[in-house]
């Protein structure tokens, strides 16, 4: 936290001093009153009552101006520092490694970066009044001690205990409106599965099962919300009650005191007002320490993603790949006894020993059952993952002493899961180049098999996708992830199972595109439909982070009976090619 | 008070719609008509406590303390001591009461809005989006809840405290009211300006709020492709952009505070400053007592903090007037597939007849379905195969009545589905969807759902009759292992499983069946088929192909498309017919040759 705010100690400076100078306007007008009072009023002194409330009003401006500029200070720092936090928080998870993305769920990342960054907003936005109504507490002591210290026992007294009882409000109230979260949390989850169950529910008329499951939820979130009810009802009275007690004991001995001419009745009405005072001021010291103890919590969350290292980053000293030139074509590929294994993973490596050269300009398709490390292979070229042992080097440089940004271009993937962005169908076949002209984004979709269909769109190419915007189907998303990738114009492009979801009968078309872009360029593809595979110059069949056999698609295919076996079993995991061909996208 | 005046944007309720949904608020509230009589009264009561302290003072001073008598000074400070002991004791029960009625109405509503759900059709879940439904039980309803636990008390009192304090005053003194009142007109129309303004503010920052966490989202989602595109500090810039708009949001909300807060205090210290000048000129020509100018000091803040919190409470009133305005629409949208006044129950068994069926979802939409007629026998198995979107599924559905036809009929047996209890409809026909659905909860919850109130031993007996009591059982929980959570979950196949032990539970005499389109893992597969199998025994079955396999063991075979049943009969017959069936099945033996 001190990180963020040191830099904005100005604008905290600033926010402390207007609070002063609100506490002190605002203490000085029950001074003011009683002093309207004690000279003004009582001694029948027409000329200084009214000296006395334009004094009030005067300081009332003060008071009011300065309470404006409080609130914006405080917010002005608390907003800033979250923000800051917020940004930074971003930046840093953009540049994380993927092994680190892989265990960390998006849900919890997503939390940091709200509800850890606003507890920590709404304790900063509380310093400058905290600091405000300590000084209050202080001051309005101070005063009451110079009028009548045995009365300002009396009259305050009681209200520290204001300050006690606050704080373990807030310590109570907090797990039961959590619990109340969680409850409705809970109930929502019934409501959102019945519906997307519609058709379960539906189909075997189960409403009162569901009827009966929800009542039970509601019936916890009316517990849950009648538990937070309880605790208000405990502590709301008290906190109203202890002011109470002061004013009373000022009162009557107050009152005496008044009868037997050792007090003023001013100070007397000054009192009074002075305990009212006090009431938010201490209440809210209270609260603070709640909050700041969840916001340390926070801030410790926070700084957990922020201390993570990037573990996959620029090399000290970068050598760039070499210029292709005529005899030396871009894109050979080089794996030498590379091993591998994720983190999280099983022990055995996922590649052991991986022996793979690939020439420039050449296509390789890698096919093997699941688990076999072929999409690792594929992941290993851009440095998404480091390698255990061993080395890949692209041109002859090992990918580890390119500067991460040129490999990254160099090397363009489609992985299966594809993922677009909110924002429009060009800007998102344009995203590795944001400034290229349309005829060049027109071209990429066209070889992706993607230009026809994005002319339907309602605004065709400025049509925007995604959350927001117009969904399109798996293969529609395929297609244009292909554009993205072909408009990279990369020396390595990687098909990671990138046609699976495109309707076979519309396959073919890509497949003559895919031809003509895979022409001269070196491609690793990952594909389960043999007419895919038969694309690639080569086959190369792995088994257990081993290569067990290569060769032509045709090859292959009389000499190997376990590539058979593989061909055989993908098609089996993927039924929908057979009767669905005739699917039309819209 | 201005509860009414500042309705006026679309998106509030309007005046009519407002008194509609108060009407229907009260109505459900009847049930509660003791508790919110008592909560009125102690509400009523409380107000006049906060009342009496400053009251009490005023009378000691002008009774006691100025008279110089110890006695009257005393009575009015036991007076005080009763008044601060009743209050915290009223203050105590109205929270509570508050809570029971607020949330006892919540909790009606809850209840009522998804029985209501529940009751509803598919033509209203396919109209309307699964995110806005869940909306209606989630965010709407928070925002009432909102209001029942912090706002419905605060309202209701600070209005009560300002008309009495109001009342009082002017009983009190009605010259030193005015002067007190002279800067209320501008805090009222500053209040007013303030919710607007803030109400406003509020929207733009919430829609912000979503769009820094739907950018935030997005870059930890796309990660892996942004980094694959070396593009992190790009997104990173539009970033800082979508965040510095959420931060300049939120300082213009707390820009408007910031205006709004001086004039209040303002105002405040300015009326002291009148109250004490004037007041003490009233002194002095004998109009009042000092005592008076004490009691109107000390209540001062009673006049302005209820204004105040009401113009800030104002905005969730209105949140949840929307947010209730909604529900009543909700409960008032009328079920597609109602069941008749005077239903039958169907048959035990009975062959499906579907004469001359025409269906459209929307009323101007293209035609699904046009003058299909179609015969099932009791026992048959009937495939249903067909492109995407040629209108096969809408014609299992409309056999099992999750819609009702445009034109033509579909009797089961001798009976209209549309005259028969949907109750029993339910239980003759089961559609087992083609994505096998989980709910929260054990595998034995999950199969107990096709029938309420099933014993574990019926839930075995159906894990037993699709044969898979076995592979469940395994599972180091066994049947109680939860299926949502994580580290637990069932793969593709094992939830089909699931699924069909739930149609087995339901043991109807119908079953139409969708047949799963996803990718199995090779290991369920044939526990899937056999499972399969073994349910078709000896009931009539529609069954929508996607594997030509599966037509192929059906009794007949009918293949639908561009809305019409376009061929009927045996794999046989079609072959020989050599039409579209024959056509389908030549590609698909084609490509498992190319595959092997």
């Amino acid at each position: 936290m001190g990180r963020v705010i040191r830099p904005q100690w100005v604008t905290v400076l600033v926010g402390v001093l207007v609070g002063l100078g609100w506490t002190v306007a605002k203490v000085a007008i029950p001074l003011l009153v009683r002093g309207a009072i004690d000279h003004g009023i009582e001694p029948n002194d027409s000329k200084a009552l009214y000296t006395w409330a334009i004094a009030i009003a005067i300081i009332g401006l003060f008071q009011g101006t300065f309470t404006g500029l409080r609130r914006w200070w405080a917010f002005k720092v608390a907003r800033r520092s979250e923000q800051t936090l917020r940004d930074q928080l971003f930046a840093h998870l953009q540049r994380l490694h993927f092994a680190y993305h892989d265990q960390a769920s998006t849900g919890n990342l997503m939390s940091r970066a709200n509800t850890d960054l606003n507890q920590i907003q709404a304790f900063l936005v509380m310093i400058p009044l905290t600091m405000s109504n300590a000084v209050t507490v202080l001051l309005v002591t101070a005063i009451l001690l110079t009028i009548d210290p045995v009365l300002t026992l009396l009259a305050l007294g009681s209200l520290p205990l204001l300050n006690v009882f606050a704080k373990r409000f807030g310590v109570r109230l907090h797990p039961a409106v959590m619990g109340i979260q969680q409850e409705s949390a809970e109930l929502a989850a019934v409501v959102e599965e019945s519906v997307s169950g519609v058709r379960v529910v539906k189909g075997f008329g189960a409403e009162g099962v569901q009827q009966h499951r929800f009542q039970s939820e509601a019936d916890d979130v009316y517990d849950e919300s009648m538990r937070a009810t309880r605790v208000r009802a405990v502590f709301l009275p008290l906190l109203d009650m202890l002011p109470n007690i002061g004013l009373i004991l000022v009162l009557a001995y107050g009152g005496h005191q008044v009868i037997n001419g050792s007090l003023t009745l001013g100070s007397l009405v000054a009192f009074n007002v002075y305990v009212v005072m006090l009431i938010w001021p201490l209440r809210m010291l209270g609260m603070i320490l709640a909050q700041a103890q969840r916001a340390v919590a926070s801030s410790q969350r926070v700084d957990e993603v922020l201390a993570a290292e990037p573990q996959v980053i620029d090399p000290p000293n970068a050598t760039s790949l070499p210029e292709p030139t005529s005899e030396r074509p871009a894109g050979a590929l080089q794996f030498d006894a590379v091993t591998f294994g994720y983190p999280a993973g099983p022990d055995r490596p996922v590649l052991d020993g991986l022996e793979l050269t690939v020439q420039a300009g050449e296509s390789v398709a890698l096919v093997g059952p699941t688990g076999c490390g072929k999409t690792t292979v594929a992941r290993l070229i851009p440095r998404f993952y480091d390698v255990d042992g061993g080395c890949i080097t692209l041109d002859g440089v090992d990918v580890r002493d390119v500067p991460l940004r040129e490999l990254r271009r160099a090397v363009g993937i489609v992985f299966e899961d594809t993922f677009l962005f909110n924002d429009s169908v060009a800007a998102n076949i344009a995203f590795a180049e944001p400034d290229a002209a349309p005829e060049q984004i027109e071209r990429a979709a066209r070889l992706a098999g993607a230009h026809d269909f994005i002319l339907n769109l309602p605004d065709g190419y400025g049509t925007e996708i995604g959350e927001r915007g117009f969904s399109l189907s798996g293969g529609q998303r395929q297609r244009i992830a292909i554009a993205r990738a072909i408009l990279s114009d990369p020396r390595v492009l990687i098909l990671d199972d990138a046609t699976s979801s495109v309707d076979p009968t519309k396959e073919h078309e890509i497949r003559d595109a895919l031809t003509e872009v895979m022409k001269g360029r070196t491609t690793i593809v990952i594909a389960h439909r043999p007419a895919t595979i038969a694309l690639a110059d080569r086959v190369v069949l792995l088994d257990e982070g081993r290569i067990v056999d290569q060769g032509t698609h045709s090859q292959l295919l009389v000499q190997s009976e376990r590539y058979r076996d593989v061909l055989a079993a993908a098609m089996a995991e993927h039924p929908e090619d057979e009767l669905e061909s005739e699917e039309v996208s819209v | 008070m201005f509860f009414m005046s500042a309705v006026d944007e679309d998106s509030k309720l309007d005046r009519k719609k407002a008194a509609h949904v108060l009407r229907r608020s009260l109505a459900m509230l009847r049930p509660y008509r003791r508790q919110v009589l008592a909560a009125t009264a102690l509400v009523t009561l409380w107000t006049f406590t906060v009342l009496a302290g400053p009251f009490l003072v005023s009378y000691a001073i002008d009774n006691g303390i100025v008279h110089k008598d110890g006695g009257t000074l005393d009575r009015a400070v036991a007076a005080y001591v009763v008044v601060a002991i009743v209050a915290y004791f009223v203050y105590r029960a109205q929270i509570v009461l508050i809570g029971l009625i607020g949330e006892g109405f919540l909790r009606d509503l809850r209840l009522r809005v998804f029985d209501h759900l529940q009751r509803l059709s598919m033509p209203f879940y396919d109209r309307e989006k699964a995110g806005v439904i869940v909306s209606r039980m989630t965010s709407d309803v928070d925002a009432l809840a909102e209001l029942v636990q912090q706002g419905l008390l605060m309202f209701v009192s600070n209005t009560l405290l300002l008309v009495f304090s109001v009342v009082v005053l002017g009983l009190v003194s009605w010259e030193l009211l005015l002067t007190c009142m002279l800067m209320l007109p501008l805090v009222i129309v500053s209040s007013i300006k303030f919710q607007r303004d803030s109400n406003r503010a509020y929207l733009l920052v919430r829609d912000r709020i979503g769009h820094t966490l739907s950018s935030l989202q997005e870059g930890l989602s796309g990660v892996r492709v942004i980094q694959a595109y070396a593009r992190e500090d790009v997104q990173v810039r539009r970033f800082l952009r979508t965040s510095g708009d959420l931060y300049d949001a939120h300082m213009d909300s707390v820009r408007i505070s910031a205006w709004y807060l001086p004039i209040i205090e303002l105002s405040s210290a300015l009326t002291t400053a009148a109250a004490v000048g004037v007041g003490g000129w009233l002194v002095h020509r004998g109009s009042v007592t000092i005592g008076t100018v004490t009691f109107f000091l000390l209540t001062l803040s009673n006049l302005f903090e209820p204004v105040q919190q009401l113009s800030q409470l104002f905005n969730t009133v209105q949140s949840a007037g929307a947010g209730l305005n909604k529900l009543y629409e909700l409960l008032d949208t009328d079920p597609d597939v109602p069941e008749k006044k005077g239903a039958v129950e169907l048959p035990a068994e009975g062959a499906i007849s579907v004469d001359r069926v025409s269906f459209r979802y929307a009323d101007s939409g293209p035609w699904v379905l046009r003058d299909v007629s179609l015969g099932i026998a009791v026992g048959e198995r009937l495939a249903l195969v067909g492109p995407t979107g040629a209108g096969k599924s809408t014609l299992a559905k409309l056999i099992a009545r999750m819609y009702d036809p445009n034109e033509g009929m579909v009797r089961f047996g001798d009976v209209d589905v549309r005259d028969a209890t949907l109750k029993s409809l339910r239980r003759r026909i089961c559609v087992v969807p083609q994505e096998g659905f989980l709910f929260n909860g054990t595998i034995r919850d999950n199969v107990r759902i096709a029938k309420a109130g099933a014993t574990d031993a019926e839930v075995d007996d159906a894990l037993r009759a699709v044969g898979v009591y076995e592979r469940f059982s395994l599972l180091p929980q066994g049947l109680d292992t939860a299926v949502r959570e994580r580290g637990s979950r069932l793969s593709a196949g094992e939830k089909q499983l699931v699924s069909l032990a739930r149609a087995a539970l339901a043991d109807p005499a119908v079953l139409v069946l969708d047949e799963a389109t996803s990718s199995l893992d090779p290991g369920t597969e044939l526990l899937v088929e056999e499972a399969l199998e073994r349910l078709m025994r000896g009931r009539t079955v529609v069954v929508i192909a996607h594997r030509l396999s599966t037509a192929e063991r059906a009794d007949r075979i009918g293949v639908v498309d561009a809305g019409g049943l376009i061929e009927l009969g045996t794999h046989q017959e079609l072959l020989d017919r050599d039409g579209r069936y024959a056509a389908l099945y030549a590609t698909w033996a084609g490509r498992m040759e190319v595959a092997s």
